[in-house]
């Protein structure tokens, strides 16, 4: 039974941006750049050397916004699911949460009435950045060896993926946070834009963060124990 | 306010009504309802194991009587909530297993009322509806930015170390802030300590 989806193989890529916007990041985290003139999805994929399938389901799962639970994941290529889940981390690692920062710095020198305001909120967000980057470590270091071993048909110890899930906290939550802070708490006078601007960063960086963990815990997570269960079921 | 926040699980093989109920739960105010479509009986063990929701509402008519007691237990997650999703006249002795029923023609409202029957919390004691922190609370808030812990506050103010856990639990509640970084972020903005009594574990 074919399931029927948003964006299909013959869907222009133009045309899947006009349609959702927040699908940009994920096009990147592929490896496909922007310029794709009317290419479609199954041209711009094979120009990049991306398997088609994983791409259409990733970014079906990601636009459709409900989470549904179902076998055709089968198919994918799991190789381009841990590329894809790497480039997100060098994405937030090197580029966005570093961004944050400097703009977070800006707004708050620029508008606070002492120097101690500077170094409170720098704690707090690089005591955040530490965790992410635990985080996200661990995931480049351990869970993504660990399932291309799999892969191969090695299988040693007992990790198990389920592990993986058990400790896999909740990144996004503590940005919320801060947002929250300077929502409800930030004493400023007059229109800031610059602490405007941390807040439209830290609110589109919070559901990044939030549907970049939806891919692991949904979709990637079930795949791998479904070849761990095979794995099993073979010995 | 702190909305409650639940996970749901709706197993329903029409997609019509898996995802016409997802909906409307997301319309419930007051409740932030995190929605999964599970459209395959095989793989709601193993759904459930992996991600622990706190509901899971399944319709009886479909995939044959499931004993809700046994997936409770392989699942390993006795606290699950079960409710019946009923499209049509269900007998009695299929649904009696389940905590509670839902009809496809019940209202947002109802809805509403059903999971709030189910997660009703205790009113705390000190809900008098203002989010301001009493003088007793900023007190505490003081102290646990300057890195005291419970036994030290405790000492410092004449409280017993549950009093302090109250007030520190109450402080998080109103001010919706739970790490110590980000209280002493409002202790500062809010001029309740300057940064010299802090600096030493800054």
């Amino acid at each position: 039974m074919q399931n029927q989806h948003k964006f299909t193989a013959r869907t222009r890529m133009s045309d899947l941006i006009n349609e959702d916007a927040s699908l940009l990041s994920s096009i990147s985290r592929f490896g496909i750049s922007l310029g794709f003139g009317d290419k479609t999805v199954q041209e711009a994929c094979d120009a990049n050397n991306i398997d088609c399938s994983t791409f259409l389901s990733v970014v079906n799962f990601l636009s459709e916004g409900n989470v549904e639970i179902n076998e055709t994941y089968n198919n994918i290529s799991i190789e381009s699911v841990i590329n894809y889940l790497k480039n997100a981390h060098t994405y937030f690692l090197d580029y966005k949460l570093p961004s944050i920062r400097t703009k977070l710095l800006d707004a708050v020198e620029s508008t606070a009435q002492s120097s101690s305001y500077k170094l409170v909120f720098m704690k707090f967000f690089d005591e955040y950045f530490d965790e992410v980057r635990k985080h996200m470590d661990y995931e480049d270091k351990t869970v993504f060896p660990y399932v291309l071993k799999l892969l191969k048909g090695e299988r040693r110890g007992k990790y198990k993926i389920s592990d993986f899930e058990e400790q896999h906290s909740d990144v996004d939550s503590k940005l919320a946070e801060l947002k929250n802070i300077l929502v409800k708490y930030y004493p400023s006078n007059g229109i800031n834009y610059k602490l405007n601007d941390v807040l439209f960063d830290l609110l589109w960086c919070e559901k990044d963060l939030s549907s970049h963990n939806q891919v692991e815990d949904f979709f990637f997570v079930p795949v791998i124990e479904a070849i761990e269960q095979k794995i099993a079921a073979k010995l | 306010m702190n909305d409650l926040s639940v996970k749901i699980a709706i197993a329903e093989p029409s997609v019509i009504l898996r995802s016409g109920l997802a909906a409307a739960l997301k319309r419930i105010q007051g409740i932030h309802v995190q929605v999964f479509e599970v459209s395959t009986i095989d793989l709601l063990s193993n759904y459930i194991r992996l991600h622990k929701p706190g509901v899971l509402i399944l319709n009886p008519a479909y995939w044959g009587i499931i004993d809700l007691h046994k997936l409770k237990e392989e699942c390993a997650n006795k606290e699950l909530k079960c409710f019946a999703l009923l499209s049509c006249l269900t007998d009695e002795s299929i649904v009696k297993q389940y905590d509670e029923k839902i009809s496809i023609y019940d209202t947002v409202d109802q809805l509403k009322d059903k999971l709030d029957k189910l997660f009703e919390t205790p009113v705390e004691e000190t809900t008098d509806g203002t989010e301001i922190l009493s003088l007793r609370e900023k007190e505490i808030l003081t102290c646990v930015v300057k890195g005291q812990t419970n036994k030290e506050i405790a000492q410092t103010l004449f409280l017993s170390t549950h009093t302090v856990i109250t007030h520190r639990r109450n402080i998080v509640r109103k001010l919706e802030i739970h790490s110590t970084a980000g209280l002493t972020i409002y202790a500062i903005v809010n001029k309740l300590v300057e940064i010299d009594e802090i600096k030493k574990d800054m």
